[in-house]
């Protein structure tokens, strides 16, 4: 036939299309993933139980920071369906119809928005198809007058939560505090879900992730109207939620609390701090606050702006981020550095030339011992231009150079002007100058020793945190090495985080401590020493006092002096050392031995004995008013 | 006179086998996508499956009375056949809607669609009018009459408002082209107007079905190109529209084909090729600008569907369309991924069925999905091979029959399954629109499942005869 030859063009046309759709579906089916990983979207959905955070207990075994049970009412836009009676609703939570709109309208608005690459717009993160809270912390009583009523009302639904509670209402620098995870925190394949809380400061935020525990993730198949329909492969993927270990402190909750009581009225602070474990005993900040008062949207749109707005400022942490000149404390490592250069022996005497520097009315020091016992300025001052000026250049300028950089090695050695790798968080470096920084103030090679001699004595540029005040007491303590302060003493049973184990040796010899150490226990004990009212009965204690001068030139010219700083390092018991302190109490007025001392001492021995015997200098440090107090 | 030959003497036995077959797996399929644990079992008339087992075997009935029926009946009656059909087609349009489409015939759940029938009794006519003794494929009233009776029930379905069948009827073009249908007188009558111009015959009017690939391949370039825009370096910042590239683009390969034409035609021919080559052009480009302006002038759900086949959506449109323009195909070719190679087992899926109700329609016009995702790649692929053997084995038949009514009429019916196959198969895989029409004894539905098995049946009995006739 004419036309036969035309079937094939069918048969041809036929075949073309069954191999072209088998191979389609080849790749479709086995090749490539998308529609796979689509298909899951449509279907499985992952329900996620945030188990609560960790309790923190301190080193006695108290409870510092536990969980209180509260609910969340949570909403689904996507499930609430379109004859929702909102006003039924609304008078079961006793709102207008209006504040429940309004709440929906404000949840959308507080996602924030992001940026989409993909699209090149700006986009809301609000997600109908999301559960977000629409009642927060509600306690089981609210709770339980919505709850048998719920069921009318779909796409709401309780949650339990829990909400952080710290019944010793102290350490709040410490332990930090949570707050909702935002946006960037919650999706997906990130930890949090809407409503979660993550740790932002301190502990909370440092171990967050030893803290927030393992996440329950239940698979669920759902069916277009997102009912579940079946557990996914018989439950074979789900996973349990489970809390973490609790988190055990170094801190002594009880002592934290008496150093915040002995600070009120004053600004400063205090740190105490175990020597041979580094682990942090205490660490007030004045003034302080509650740390309850962050917990929860309730209290903290009551207290926020208030704690804010204080001219005290309570919430700056200020063992950790506050650089202060050391005054006199300064002087212990002034020594131990010039005898480790070899630049003076433990018996190295210098007249007390007050024409040089200004000092007190004390015999001449004939001893490293003595210069510390006695703090004599003209003393250090020889000192430190010992070290400074070694003649390693014919340069004098650039001598000092040299020695300078020498010197500053040593601080840092000492933990000093670098940033402490503590588990706190807002932890500053302080400052200890080099080379670099005086070329920046003067020119390079235009400076000496003379130049820069207020460091000699702690003063001028040289500034340093509490916490590094203490950990040098600490290395006193210790006679040459410490272990980086730290507040965690064990995760769980595993112990501190490794760094937290190792000692960190400074680069002085062990046997130049013992004649410093020993200016310290007389700075205490003998008659002489700046440190007289800190001695307490039955404890040999080493101390060092510092008295820092506070003025500056304003922009106006005028020189602004207010009352010196107080300032103490100590450790105590000497030859089994326990605690050592650092106070510094802001503008106290008199010397390091007038205020700080006596507080440190109060420390010790509430740590020591467990009990303070003497009142009188318990009460004179409670009922004082200091630092300039608004 | 005819031999009285048994019942079954010389039946096809491949093709009916894969007919009952595909049956079987259709009610198997409906039953796991429709499972209902409170209905368990497959006879509960007041489950889908229920109903399909009944329609089913409502089918068969049929098919059984089709075989005791001498099949000279349909040469005979074709004529009635179609106007009956065409009589319920326009009684249609007056019941009251279902799903926005016309075409539901019957009282409450049952009844009939007479668009499914229609497709046998245009067939049946088809085959009637080509087969006539003195019909010649070259005259004008053949094609004229031979397209009256393909537009008038493809006319009134469209008024119906369902595009899918309407498109289906379609396939009957490929039966006139394997006849020899030519388009030519009408062609010629309007070409050879033109002063000048003298042909015998157009290669455009013979050649309808390659001429129609091309006429799509040029609707779908000049789309996919009428979302870019081109920058030219001698006009700098000008952007110009994809359509013009489609034009210059033409105009370039009909210059080529000119030159080539040239060499090969002897000097007489050379200035048919100019002619050739103008035509050409001036036809790709008047078709190329239908569509791209026509494009344009279309509802934007027709826009959106056309472009989310096509690929050329915005994504954020896509997104958009993916819970709503796009929601059926989207959940369905996720349905067919999911599958994998082995697919998730019988009665699991877990998007195509009716339980968790992801992909609608998942027992009737997207049942394929469902299919896929139970038994992955490996049915997927047997279902189509099954599907495309069917096809071919329907060719053989057609092209053994002695009589030219019965080959007409059978490849009407492999065209029919194959637009049917194509279509539903594709809008499953992304290869074709989404166009609402069932898969050949696999989807539920009555009507379906029962002008199918009669247009198989009919098949079968007229092929179980093709010795007794001579033409």
């Amino acid at each position: 036939m004419k036309y036969d030859s035309r079937k094939y063009v069918i048969i041809t046309f036929i075949t073309l299309i069954g191999i072209i759709y088998v191979l389609k579906l080849f790749y479709m089916q086995v090749v490539d993933d998308t529609w796979k990983l689509r298909a899951q979207e449509i279907a499985e959905k992952r329900r996620e139980i945030t188990p609560p955070r960790a309790v923190v207990f301190d080193r006695n075994g108290k409870k510092v920071v536990e969980n209180k049970t509260y609910y969340n009412l949570m909403m689904c836009e996507d499930e609430i369906p379109e004859d929702f009676d909102t006003l039924a609703f609304a008078k079961l939570i006793g709102w207008t119809k209006e504040d429940v709109k309004n709440r929906i309208y404000n949840i959308r608005i507080e996602q924030d928005s992001s940026w989409n690459r993909q699209k090149k717009i700006r986009e809301s993160n609000y997600r109908s198809y999301r559960t977000y809270p629409f009642l927060k912390e509600l306690t089981a009583d609210e709770m339980s007058t919505i709850l048998p009523h719920l069921e009318n009302f779909p796409g709401f639904r309780e949650e339990v939560s829990s909400m952080r509670n710290y019944p010793y209402k102290s350490a709040a620098n410490i332990l930090g505090y949570v707050a909702e995870a935002g946006p960037e925190d919650v999706g997906p394949r990130k930890f949090y879900k809407n409503g979660d809380l993550k740790g932002r400061t301190g502990l909370e935020s440092y171990y967050e992730d030893y803290i927030r525990g393992q996440r329950g993730i239940q698979y669920i198949v759902q069916d277009a109207v997102n009912n579940k329909v079946s557990s996914f492969e018989d439950g074979q993927y789900d996973t349990t939620a489970r809390q973490a270990d609790p988190i055990h402190l170094g801190l002594d909750i009880e002592l934290q609390q008496y150093g915040e009581k002995l600070m009120q009225n004053k600004k400063g602070a205090i740190v105490a701090i175990e020597p041979k474990t580094g682990e942090i005993l205490t660490l007030v900040s004045a003034p302080s606050y509650d740390p309850n008062y962050f917990v929860g949207k309730k209290n903290i749109n009551k207290y926020y702006n208030e704690l804010v707005n204080d001219p005290n400022k309570p919430l700056y942490p200020r063992p950790l981020a506050s650089a202060y000149m050391p005054g006199s404390t300064f002087k212990t490592l002034q020594s131990l550095i010039g005898m480790q250069e070899g630049v003076i022996t433990e018996n190295t005497g210098f007249p007390c030339n007050k024409s040089v520097v200004g000092c007190h009315n004390h015999p001449s020091a004939q001893s490293v011992t003595q210069a510390v016992q006695m703090s004599c300025n003209p003393y250090f001052y020889a000192v430190t231009r010992r070290i400074i000026h070694q003649k390693k250049s014919k340069n004098i300028n650039e001598d000092a150079a040299i020695g300078l950089a020498k010197w500053a090695e040593y601080m840092h050695s000492f933990g000093l002007g670098v940033r402490l790798p503590s588990d706190l968080t807002g932890i500053t470096p302080g400052l200890i100058p080099d080379p670099a920084y005086y070329d920046k103030w003067y020119g390079h090679n235009n400076w000496r020793f003379s130049t820069i001699r207020s460091i000699s004595i702690g003063q001028g540029e040289v500034q340093l945190t509490p916490l590094q005040l203490a950990n040098v007491a600490a290395i006193m303590a210790n006679r040459g090495w410490y272990i980086t302060p730290h507040v965690v003493k064990s995760i769980g049973d595993d112990g501190p985080l490794p760094r937290f184990r190792k000692k960190n040796y400074t680069m002085v010899d062990r046997k130049y401590f013992d004649p410093v150490v020993e200016g310290m226990r007389r700075c205490v004990h003998e008659a002489g020493g700046t440190a007289r009212l800190a001695r307490i009965p039955g404890i040999t204690m080493c101390g060092k006092t510092g008295t820092v001068e506070d003025q500056r030139n304003l922009k106006s010219g005028n020189l602004l002096k207010r009352p010196n700083h107080s300032v103490f390092i100590c450790f105590a018991p000497m030859d089994d050392p326990k605690i050592a302190v650092a106070v510094f109490i802001e503008n106290a007025g008199g010397g390091g031995g007038t205020w700080a001392a006596p507080t440190a001492s109060l420390i010790v021995e509430k740590y020591l004995n467990g009990e303070v015997k003497d009142e009188a200098k318990e009460k004179r440090i409670l009922d004082a008013k200091l630092s300039l107090w608004e | 006179m005819r031999q009285n030959q048994s019942l079954t003497g010389s039946i096809d036995w491949p093709l009916l086998f894969v007919v009952l077959l595909f049956m079987t797996m259709g009610i198997a399929t409906v039953y796991s996508t429709a499972y209902n644990e409170e209905h368990p079992s497959l006879f509960d008339f007041s489950m889908v499956y229920g109903k399909q087992v009944m329609w089913v075997g409502v089918s068969l009935f049929l098919g059984l009375l089709v075989f005791l029926i001498d099949s000279d009946i349909y040469r005979k009656f074709a004529l009635p056949i179609y106007g009956f059909s065409i009589t319920l087609l326009v009684v249609v349009l007056f019941m009251p809607a279902k799903n926005g489409a016309h075409s539901w015939l019957g009282i409450g759940d049952m009844g009939i669609q007479p668009a499914e029938f229609a497709k046998i009794a245009v067939a049946i006519l088809l085959a009637r009018v080509l087969s006539d003794l003195n019909v010649n494929q070259q005259n004008i009233r053949t094609v004229f009459v031979t397209n009256v009776i393909l537009l008038f029930p493809m006319a009134l379905i469209l008024l119906q408002n369902d595009a899918g069948t309407f498109v289906v009827f379609t396939s009957f073009l490929f039966v006139m082209y394997r006849e020899g249908i030519t388009y030519d007188p009408l062609i010629l009558g309007v070409v050879n107007r033109i002063p000048g111009i003298r042909f015998k015959q157009t290669w455009l009017g013979t050649h309808f079905i390659p001429i129609l690939f091309v006429v799509i391949f040029l609707s779908i370039t000049t789309l996919l190109l009428s979302k870019e825009t081109i920058t030219l370096d001698i006009f700098p910042g000008e952007e110009i529209p994809g359509f013009y590239g489609m034009v210059f683009f033409l105009f370039i390969f009909c210059l080529l084909g000119y030159g080539l034409l040239r060499l090969i035609l002897s000097k007489r021919d050379r200035g048919r090729a100019l002619i050739i080559a103008v035509l050409a052009f001036v036809l790709s480009t008047t078709i190329s600008g239908a569509v791209n302006f026509g494009f344009e002038s279309l509802q934007p759900h027709q826009k959106v569907r056309i472009e989310l086949f096509l690929g050329i959506i915005d994504e954020e449109l896509a997104d958009e369309a993916k819970d709503g323009e796009d929601y059926n195909r989207n959940r369905a070719l996720a349905a067919v991924g999911s599958g994998g190679l082995t697919g998730r087992g019988y009665k699991n899926s877990m998007l195509a069925n009716t339980r968790t109700g992801h992909v609608p329609e998942s027992e009737t016009d997207f049942i394929f999905c469902a299919f896929a995702e139970e038994w992955g790649f490996m049915g997927s692929m047997v279902l189509v091979v099954m599907y495309i053997f069917m096809m071919l084995r329907i060719v053989k038949i057609a092209e053994r029959q002695r009589s030219r009514f019965n080959r007409v009429y059978a490849y009407s019916v492999a065209m029919i399954l194959f637009y049917h196959c194509a279509v539903n198969i594709g809008m499953n895989i992304e290869l074709a629109p989404v166009i609402g029409i069932p898969l050949p004894l696999f989807s539920y539905g009555g009507s379906s499942m029962m002008s199918f098995s009669m247009m198989l049946f009919i098949l079968l009995k007229l092929d179980s005869q093709r010795k007794d006739v001579l033409n």
